[in-house]
């Protein structure tokens, strides 16, 4: 007990049980369906994982600020349009500028959230759910209803989920699920070691004290709400080249998932607390759970139910278990060492 | 500066400077019709542990934020080395090298305990090197003598930890001003000795110490100097040597009685409540009186003493774990405000916006919510006619100033929101009232009327208690004075013994002798 209190904080617990779930719940659907291991299995939930995950991300960080971005759905829906619309439009458009269109295109839409919660002071909950409904009203508008049509897409693109960067056996790792993880390590690194990253935990952590030592609040959260909305431009670009056919209901009810994934990752609804590789794993977790039940032939409805189900689970579990854990590892560990002697040590 | 003696060497290691490090000159801070400072010149030095006394409003607090910047002087110069600075915010004051400490200590509790002592450090760089800041946040704890895992979150840490925490950011920013807010005030015993061996360190290293407490004998010490304030003027101050637990009282205290009228004495009628023992496991313990039909008896002492929450606890919102209560004869165990009220009993809060009143509802509404049952008709709904006539006759019996008792509560003037908030709870016809600071924010006038009608409610047998930080109005209103002290009965004074220095001198917690001392 002493070893696993000293190497292990209680927040770990939460994402090791989660690894513990997933595995579980793997097991149990593998019981339930036939010819459940295979490749084809691992390769459809890594690819319906990547776009959650990448979007997860940039939501795991407004959430550490005490915010959420309900938006992210109509934002992968925009940039998958309009950068598909654009590639449809001239084949020879470069790669990586059409990936950097898309970014920047979410990094504005994530923006405009930005300056409406961070200066305006508007409560993140209503802007972002008044944007959802603006950034889709714009795409139906703006697109007059048209399709983006595999067809008509670059090859390239259209070839890029095929495009594997490792295969063990029948197991592919795919670029795109690279990419996802390489995003996921790279904003853990970010949280964990920048003085910027670990400011998104004191935001969410104390607001008051936050503002109090004079760390930049304002200026924080709408850095938090540009990197949401940036990787949601990133995800709108995978979804492009996932799917290649893009109509206007693209990424609709994203929002849902990401934010079950995130909040079962265990990053806390108040903010302050919680890791992107959790978040991952809360994709996972409901990557997981998707496939197996559609492979069970249950409805999209009971599937939505069942997300919505995890996320009150998640939020209630989170208060209760992480308060058990805590005073766990608390006790007898944050006393005042045997009170030295009366003499003051006067010290150089 | 003539009554400053030179260093004393009564401690090798923090010879006095002869040169302030923060001095503070003709500090004035109004706000609306209260003048919260007047003319304050203060100066700490380094090495020198200045002790802050004074009533609650005497001015600690507001110049407290004056030095961190929370607010700004309306007049008056703040000098650091000599220098003239304006602080606009903590930030800013910490980079002067001005830090705070307060009651509740600030910390961010999802963050672990080296990241929040090196949290407002600017210098660090972009990248967190935790291995070097573990290092250094363990010796920083080490030299303070604390054994706290710097690796753990700060959500759980006690108190005590947590200030430790906050004082080992105070040295490692090289903070030279630290202002310690009423430190001890949540801290047992042991932890209070521990926080002083802080204290006394912090000193040896040269740091100003600005300690503000209202536990005397910690002031005589840990201080070297003593200052006293009074409504919001600077009385005092003098080298710890020169100051004796009575004469800072007598500073302190001394409030002119201004207009208040002391109510005339009247007959004591039969015994109408009696407590026995009366506790709430962790907030007070052991409250004994009793209370007579007509008294007022006065409950005295600090904020925080734990008055208030007597009366929540009669009231039963937060129903007390021990003792007896006995009313009319019949022992009674009140475990919910509706019980509260069907026994006879009301509690007027202190917190007239908050919980008092429901400021957008109507006058009239709000007059009659605690007993609205009483207002329907055969069908279940509300008898608005009634209402209204139960609202004038309060209107005209407590004068409250209003065009229509249709109006919201919002559009009244503080005195006659109290009016209203007492007219609802007075029509629930109480045989004990609670009132709650029923003067606290409110003008003159509306003042004198409250009094007025205390009198009147107590003529009529209504048992009265009255809990006040305002001490002349404690005194002239009374019968009795009971005085708390950190959740506990020192005192209960006659209308004879009760002085403005005994009561406060039992507030503050000095024996019984200093107390007929004092009052002598």
């Amino acid at each position: 007990m002493n070893w696993i209190r000293r190497h292990i904080r209680p927040e770990q617990v939460r994402e090791l049980s989660l690894l513990l779930l997933i595995i579980v719940a793997v097991i149990f659907f593998g019981s339930l369906i036939a010819n459940y291991y295979t490749s084809r299995t691992f390769n459809r939930i890594a690819a319906s994982v990547t776009i959650i995950t990448i979007v997860a991300v940039g939501q795991t960080l407004v959430v550490l600020t005490r915010n959420i971005d309900l938006s992210v759905g109509s934002i992968v829906g925009c940039t998958a349009y309009f950068v598909g619309t654009l590639l449809a439009r001239d084949n020879s458009l470069n790669p990586f500028l059409a990936v950097l269109i898309a970014v920047a295109m979410g990094g504005g839409m994530g923006a405009l959230n930005g300056v409406l919660v961070a200066f305006a002071r508007v409560p993140s909950i209503i802007v972002t759910l008044g944007t959802l409904a603006i950034f889709r009203g714009l795409l139906v508008d703006l697109s007059g209803a048209r399709t983006v049509t595999t067809d008509s897409l670059p090859g390239w693109l259209v070839d890029l989920p095929r495009v594997n960067i490792v295969s063990i056996g029948e197991v592919n790792v795919g670029a795109l699920f690279a990419i996802a993880v390489c995003i996921v390590i790279l904003f853990q690194l970010g949280t964990t070691f920048l003085r910027t990253g670990r400011r998104f935990y004191a935001i969410g952590s104390n607001p008051d004290a936050a503002e109090l030592i004079g760390l930049p609040t304002r200026r924080l959260v709408f850095i938090a709400f540009v990197i949401c909305g940036a990787l949601a431009g990133l995800a709108g670009f995978v979804t492009l080249a996932r799917f290649g056919n893009i109509t206007v209901e693209a990424g609709r009810g994203l929002e849902l998932e990401v934010v079950a994934a995130v909040v079962v990752g265990g990053v806390n609804i108040f903010g302050g607390s919680g890791t992107v590789v959790g978040a991952m794993l809360g994709a996972i977790m409901i990557g997981v759970l998707e496939q197996s039940l559609f492979r069970l032939q249950i409805s999209e409805f009971w599937r939505d139910a069942l997300l919505g189900l995890l996320i009150l689970l998640a939020v209630a579990s989170d208060a209760v278990i992480l308060q058990r854990l805590r005073a766990l590892w608390a006790r007898g560990e944050l006393r005042f060492a045997t009170p030295p002697k009366e003499k003051d040590e006067v010290s150089t | 500066m003539s009554d400053r003696e030179q260093p004393s060497a009564e401690t090798e290691t923090s010879q006095r400077a002869a040169v302030p490090v923060l001095s503070m000159r003709h500090i004035a801070k109004r706000f609306g019709a209260t003048q919260a400072l007047e003319d304050v010149s203060l100066e700490l030095f380094p090495g020198e542990v200045h002790a802050l006394l004074g009533e609650n409003g005497a001015g600690k607090s507001t110049l407290i934020k004056i030095i961190t910047g929370v607010y700004q002087p309306d007049h008056g110069d703040i000098l650091l080395d000599g220098q003239p600075i304006t602080i606009r915010n903590a930030a800013e004051g910490q980079r002067a090298g001005i830090a705070a400490i307060y009651q509740e200590p600030l910390l961010f509790p999802d963050l672990n305990v080296a990241e929040n002592i090196f949290v407002s450090h600017q210098n660090r760089g972009e990248i967190v090197g935790w291995r070097g800041m573990f290092r250094e946040a363990e010796a920083i704890l080490a030299k303070l003598g604390v054994a706290i895992d710097v690796r753990s979150s700060a959500r759980g840490l006690t108190l005590a930890a947590q200030q430790s925490v906050e004082i080992a950011k105070a040295i490692s920013l090289n903070v030279r001003v630290l202002i310690m807010d009423e430190p001890t005030a949540s801290l047992s015993a042991h932890e209070v000795a521990q926080l002083f061996r802080l204290v006394r360190d912090l000193r040896a290293r040269g740091v100003a110490i600005l300690f503000v407490s209202h536990r005397m004998e910690e002031v005589f010490d840990i201080a070297d100097t003593v200052t006293v304030f009074r409504d919001g003027r600077l009385i005092s101050t003098k080298p710890r040597a020169d100051v004796t637990p009575r004469s800072a009282i007598a500073d302190m205290v001394g409030r002119e009685m201004g207009l208040l009228q002391p109510r005339a004495p009247a007959p004591r009628g039969d015994l109408l409540l009696s407590v026995k023992g009366l506790g709430r496991e962790g907030v007070f313990t052991d409250v004994s009186f009793d209370l007579h039909r007509g008294e007022v008896l006065g409950f005295g002492g600090l904020i925080g003493a734990g008055r208030t929450d007597v009366g929540l606890a009669l009231f039963g919102i937060e129903p007390a774990t021990a003792g007896t209560i006995v009313l009319n004869g019949k022992t009674i165990a009140v475990k919910s405000p509706r019980q509260g009220m069907d026994f006879g009993i009301a509690y007027v809060s202190e917190d007239r916006r908050q919980l008092g009143l429901s400021l957008p509802m109507s006058i009239s509404a709000n007059i009659t919510l605690p007993i609205l049952l009483r207002y329907l008709n055969q069908f279940g709904l509300i008898r608005l006619g009634l209402e209204r006539e139960t609202a004038e006759t309060f209107r005209k019996r407590l004068k409250i100033r209003t065009d229509s008792v249709d109006l919201p509560v919002a559009k009244l003037s503080g005195g006659n929101q109290q009016k209203v908030m007492l007219s609802k709870w007075l029509n629930t016809k109480p045989s004990v009232l609670i009132l709650d600071e029923p003067t606290r924010g409110i003008d003159v006038g509306a003042k004198a009327e409250v009094h007025a009608m205390v009198s009147e409610l107590a003529a009529e047998g209504i048992g009265i208690l009255l809990i006040s930080s305002d001490l002349p109005e404690v005194l002239a209103m009374s019968d009795r004075v009971l005085v708390m002290r950190e959740g506990r009965q020192m005192a209960i004074f006659d209308r004879s013994d009760a002085t403005q220095e005994s009561v406060m001198t039992a507030a503050m917690g000095q024996s019984a002798e200093l107390v007929a001392g004092a009052a002598a």
